[in-house]
């Protein structure tokens, strides 16, 4: 459905409120025409739905590089690219993959579906919102630009020190990493705050604790993970940037520094890190399963107890990265036994998914085949990972392409399988329009094929000793086959994602009109129209139970009288969802580019003079100031509803 | 009132029977200024406490970290911190919680006479202690570049400065708002939010300066 019929001339018919309500909605929540309207809008359906094109941008990129490596590897001795580009191929591979697609994607799918799902027109702070996509922007073209020079960092996605410390990688290339984690931790932070607050004070009225959706329980945990881990990255970098450009010792082993203490930093961030991609991905299996099973999601306490018992034990694991290097053996044994531990709410939810399945009557669409592929690919991965969690088994295959099969199987089979799997399900929502689903079937089989056959021969390759990150390696050692079979899987990896880029581009311009509610599904997004209008609903919802579409009643009591002629979300209580207050939300404002080209240049020219700090930062305060200072008094209501203002 | 204007006309009546059974709740009344976790922007700087509050918990972890494996803290003999600005800056960052709790006091009486009154001596106050803080930073005795020591508690300190700086700039601004009276009701609850920030940031000084500057001397 598009925007609600405008009064045309010679339509002589009285608008009812609820019209004239939706007409003022959309004087109130436009964006200015044209490219103006492009860069100042603070929707966060727009902002989000740019943050995953991004991203997708940023996964195409990260897959050519991973390509280029394929291809290098596909015989003893290649010569497609040197050591140096090799280096900078795959730490700018695993930078990308983590930190400018698989966490942000999931969180832009938060920021797109949480205000929708819990009936908000809005995230709660929207300019920082936009705020957090423009910083995001920034910190991924210093990362691609750099690789484009020939000055990408080169000293692995996890930067370890001293390779990463200034002795061993002097000029610039690490320094670009340290400062692109701030870019994006500063985005994802923004994003957390925004996902936490919009849950939890913009739901809908009837959206009690125990009413909220799986998918924004998931996001909820997700952004209270980001808190502690983004926090983590960010400060480490910036001790490793500073260890670089001022001469500090924090991992300067020869004048009391410790290289270990990074790692502990790095994983402290790192591990808790998969979570964060992980978690918003059960969230989405929970959000498309009732609608191609047509029964509520089984077991929805014990779903929402284990994603938050996965949250806080996520944090409790990170030493079994660092088997190797010599910690005590009563750690070991303890991490051994919480990285078994976290299997436990893993596989509660597995069952819940599997019960929900059997009992009801599932529906074979490519959503729901890119969930069952997400069981067979994300299960080998947890079981590998209860291998390399035993110390002994560890030691063996550390650095081997073993645990690049085991990354690859948890964060593909974990993270993406679901990802795509969502995106078809909530395409017509984003697009109004359907996907092709034999493309979608095809799509789905070449990714399935294709991931296994890339990276199951990598156990193989990694038990026979192959190790991570070399260029090359000789012939004889029987390495040569399953490399082979490697590469032919990633080019099917690759075809595959070309046909989901073809199947959104021509279903977004031609597929058929997918309507409101194409799959009857049960939560809150799909009451609004397809795509959603800025506003999002034109009444808030009221929420009667769980699945809030199925569980609605014909006289469900109505929200009235939420002033439509200004930005106006309904505030309710954090625990019951009861009407509060009404916040007013600004309008489009070019604001947040400007702060976050500040941003830029701070960050940027801390990379070369600690006199940024000054610099950049009297730049950040000019921008934040012109952001904040009051344009204009408003004549609003107070606690007591007194006006101080019209008092004076 | 202007809530008057926006609540539904006649031809807003229920429509269809099933319509006409449905409970209205009509929420225009509500207000749009309130104090406290009710409002949304608590929530923000809660957020942004926790984001910091974990910044901080990691420079301390780290200081531990590398305390733990070295033989002498400080390395250098005789290179203890000095406790005189340290000290008084100590009192002037507890201190200065008392106007800012005035002015969340006033600010929540709505009382803008009282708010720009407190809120501009306690942004002197805060400009106050950043000015002793580089005072302090002499006090500590070591280079950042001196050895890792030197680098943890250089760390720390301009870790918790930084906060110092951007809680200062932003207690300024809402002053000016204030004294220049462009004030608008949610700048009241921003005053409450601001005490509050001020209330953490004193807080987490209290144990930074334990392990800055008195743990050496006293361990």
């Amino acid at each position: 459905m598009s925007a609600p019929l405008p009064a045309r001339e010679g339509n002589e018919r009285e608008l009812t409120a609820y019209e004239r309500e939706a007409l003022e909605l959309e004087r109130t929540w436009r964006d200015p025409p044209g490219l103006w309207g492009w860069v100042t809008t603070v929707d966060s359906k727009r902002i989000a739905i740019r943050y995953i094109v991004t991203c997708m941008v940023f996964f195409s990129l990260g897959g050519v590089n991973a390509l280029i490596m394929r291809t290098q590897l596909w015989r003893p001795e290649n010569g497609v690219v040197g050591p140096d580009q090799y280096n900078q191929l795959f730490t700018v591979h695993g930078t990308n993959m983590m930190f400018l697609f698989a966490v942000p994607i999931m969180l832009a799918v938060g920021l797109y579906f949480v205000p929708l799902m819990v009936g908000a027109r809005n995230v709660a702070f929207p300019r920082l919102n936009a705020l957090g996509y423009w910083v995001f922007l920034w910190g991924g073209l210093l990362l691609w630009v750099s690789q484009l020079l020939d000055m990408g960092p080169d000293a692995g996605w996890f930067a370890y020190v001293p390779l990463a410390g200034p002795e061993f990688s002097p000029g610039k290339r690490v320094d670009t990493w340290a400062q692109m984690i701030t870019f994006t931790e500063i985005a994802g932070l923004i994003a957390a705050i925004n996902i936490i607050v919009t849950t939890f004070k913009l739901r809908a009225p009837g959206m009690t604790v125990s009413r909220i959706p799986v998918f924004v329980w998931a996001m909820v945990v997700t952004a209270f993970m980001v808190i502690f881990a983004l926090s983590t990255i960010a400060t480490a970098s910036q001790m490793l940037a500073m260890d670089r450009l001022v001469g500090t010792h924090f991992f300067n082993v020869a004048e009391g520094g410790d290289p270990i203490l990074w790692q502990h930093l790095f994983w402290w961030f790192g591990h808790p890190e998969v979570y964060i991609v992980f978690i918003p991905a059960t969230g989405m299996i929970s959000a498309t399963l009732p609608a191609f099973v047509r029964r509520p999601v089984f077991g929805y306490t014990a779903l929402v107890l284990s994603t938050i018992a996965t949250g806080f034990l996520g944090f409790g694991v990170w030493v079994h990265h660092m088997f190797v290097t010599g910690v005590l053996q009563l750690a070991s044994s303890f991490f051994t036994a919480s990285s078994v531990m976290i299997t436990i709410p893993t596989a509660i939810q597995i069952f819940c998914w599997i019960a929900t399945i059997w009992m009801g009557r599932p529906w074979f669409a490519t959503p729901m085949l890119y969930i069952l592929g997400f069981f067979v690919t994300f299960i080998i991965g947890g079981v590998t990972g209860v291998m390399v969690a035993s110390v002994p088994f560890d030691m063996q295959v550390h650095d081997t392409h073993f645990v690049v099969a085991h990354l690859h199987y948890v964060l593909i089979g974990g993270g993406v399988m679901p990802l795509i799997g969502a995106f078809y399900y909530w395409f017509p929502k984003w697009t109004g329009r359907m996907y092709n689903e034999a493309l979608g079937r095809l799509q789905f089989a070449l990714f399935f094929i294709g991931v296994n056959v890339t990276f199951f021969p990598l156990h193989i390759l990694g038990l026979n000793g192959m190790p991570r990150r070399i260029y090359t390696y000789p012939e004889g050692l029987g390495w040569t086959g399953p490399n082979q079979v490697a590469t032919v899987g990633a080019y099917i990896l690759a075809v595959s994602v070309v046909l989901l880029v073809v199947n959104v581009v021509t279903s977004a311009r031609a597929g058929l009109p997918a309507g409101n509610d194409p799959w009857a599904a049960d939560s809150l997004e799909w009451a609004t129209t397809s795509p959603p209008r800025p506003y999002g609903f034109v009444r808030p919802p009221v929420v009667q139970g769980r699945s809030a579409l199925w569980s609605r009643t014909p006289d469900a009591p109505e929200i009235v009288g939420l002033p439509t002629d200004r930005r106006m979300n309904l505030v309710t209580t954090a625990m019951d969802a009861e009407p509060d207050n009404l916040h007013e939300e600004p309008g489009p404002t070019v604001w947040p580019l400007i702060a976050s080209i500040a941003v830029a240049v701070l960050f940027i020219w801390l990379m070369y003079h600690p006199s940024a700090v000054i610099g950049g930062g009297f730049l950040v305060m000019l921008a934040l100031l012109g952001w904040g200072w009051p344009r204009g008094r408003q004549n609003v209501r107070h606690d007591g509803a007194v006006d101080p203002l019209e008092v004076a | 009132m202007r809530g008057d204007e926006r609540r539904i006309g006649p031809d807003a009546l229920p429509q269809t029977p099933a319509e006409r059974e449905r409970l209205r709740i009509d929420v225009s009344l509500l207000p749009e200024a309130v104090f406290g976790h009710r409002g949304v922007t608590w929530w923000a700087t809660t957020g942004f406490m926790l984001i910091e509050g974990t910044t901080v918990v990691l420079m301390l972890a780290s200081y531990l970290y590398l305390r733990l494996s070295s033989a002498e803290w400080p390395p250098r003999p005789g290179s203890d911190p000095n406790l005189l600005w340290p000290t008084v800056n100590l009192l002037v960052i507890l201190g200065k919680c008392v106007p800012f709790y005035l002015a969340s006091k006033s600010a929540k009486r709505l009382d803008p006479a009282g708010v720009r009154t407190w809120m501009t001596v306690g942004t002197a106050l805060g400009f106050v202690a950043l000015g002793i803080r580089a005072l302090e930073f002499e006090s500590l005795n070591v280079h950042w570049n001196e050895n890792a020591y030197g680098s943890a508690v250089w760390g720390i300190m301009v870790a918790h400065t930084i906060l110092m700086v951007s809680d200062v700039l932003e207690s300024a601004v809402i002053a000016a708002i204030f004294l220049l009276h462009k004030e608008e009701p949610k700048h009241f609850p921003d005053v409450e939010d601001d005490a509050m920030y001020e209330y953490f940031l004193a807080a987490v000084w209290v144990v930074l300066f334990a392990f800055v500057f008195l743990s050496p001397r006293a361990f």
